[in-house]
C-alpha cells in the first residue's frame, strides 16, 4: 500500500504539472512564462513515463558488482523479474535532451521578437500587428 | 516514502511560486529548484540515468539559457 501510494501521487504530480503548464500557455501574457509552461508540460509527460516503468519493491536495472552473479552468471529471467522496466527510461532520456534544444530555439525566437516589437507581451504584439 | 512526498511538495510549490512572480529572474531561479526536485524524484523512482541528465539540464542549462534571454530582453513583466 505504501509503495503504491508513491506511484499514485507521482501520477497526480504529473497531472498537476500538465494542467498548470496548459494554464500558463493559454492564459499568461508574457512570452517567457509561456515557454516555462511548455517546459512544464514536457516535464509532466516525462514523469508519467518514468512512473509507468517504476514498480514498487524493484531494484535498479543496472548490473552492479553485487548483482553480477544474479545478472550475468545466473539466470537472466531472475534478474529481469526483479528489476524495474528500463525501456521508458531510455526513451525519456532522449525526450529530455530534445525538450532542452526546443526550448533553446524558442528562447532565440523570443529574443528576435523583442528586438522587433520591443515588448514580450503577446497582447501588445498583436495590437501593434493589427494597426 | 516521506522523502518522495517531500520532493513532490517541493515540485508543486515551486511550480506555483514560479508562475506567480512578476520578476522573471526570480521565476527562472525557482524553476531551477523545480528541475532539481524532478531529478531527485527520478532518482527515487529508480531511474538513475535520467536523474543525472535532468539534474544537469533542469537545474543548470535551462535556467542559464533563460537568464541570457532575460538579460537581452526585459526583466520585469509588464
Amino acid at each position: 500500500m505504501s509503495a503504491d501510494a508513491v506511484q499514485l501521487w507521482s501520477f497526480v504530480t504529473a497531472g498537476f504539472l500538465i494542467i498548470v503548464g496548459l494554464y500558463a500557455i493559454i492564459l499568461m501574457d508574457n512570452m517567457v512564462k509561456k515557454i516555462i509552461g511548455m517546459m512544464l508540460i514536457g516535464d509532466g509527460v516525462n514523469l508519467v513515463l518514468i512512473t509507468e516503468g517504476f514498480r514498487p519493491g524493484a531494484i535498479v536495472p543496472i548490473i552492479s558488482e553485487k548483482l553480477y552473479d544474479l545478472g550475468v552468471n545466473g539466470l537472466y529471467q531472475e534478474f529481469a523479474s526483479e528489476a524495474s522496466n528500463s525501456l521508458p527510461y531510455a526513451l525519456v532520456l532522449t525526450n529530455i535532451v530534445i525538450g532542452a534544444s526546443t526550448l533553446a530555439v524558442l528562447l532565440g525566437i523570443s529574443i528576435k521578437l523583442y528586438q522587433r516589437y520591443h515588448t514580450l507581451s503577446v497582447n501588445e504584439i498583436f495590437k501593434e500587428d493589427s494597426e | 516514502m516521506i522523502i518522495e512526498f517531500a520532493i513532490m511538495a517541493v515540485i508543486v510549490l515551486s511550480t506555483i511560486l514560479a508562475l506567480m512572480q512578476k520578476d522573471l529572474m526570480k521565476a527562472v531561479i525557482i524553476i531551477g529548484f523545480q528541475g532539481l526536485g524532478l531529478a531527485f524524484l527520478y532518482q527515487r523512482l529508480l531511474a538513475a540515468d535520467v536523474a543525472i541528465t535532468q539534474a544537469i539540464l533542469g537545474s543548470a542549462l535551462i535556467p542559464g539559457l533563460m537568464i541570457v534571454t532575460i538579460l537581452k530582453t526585459r526583466r520585469m513583466q509588464e
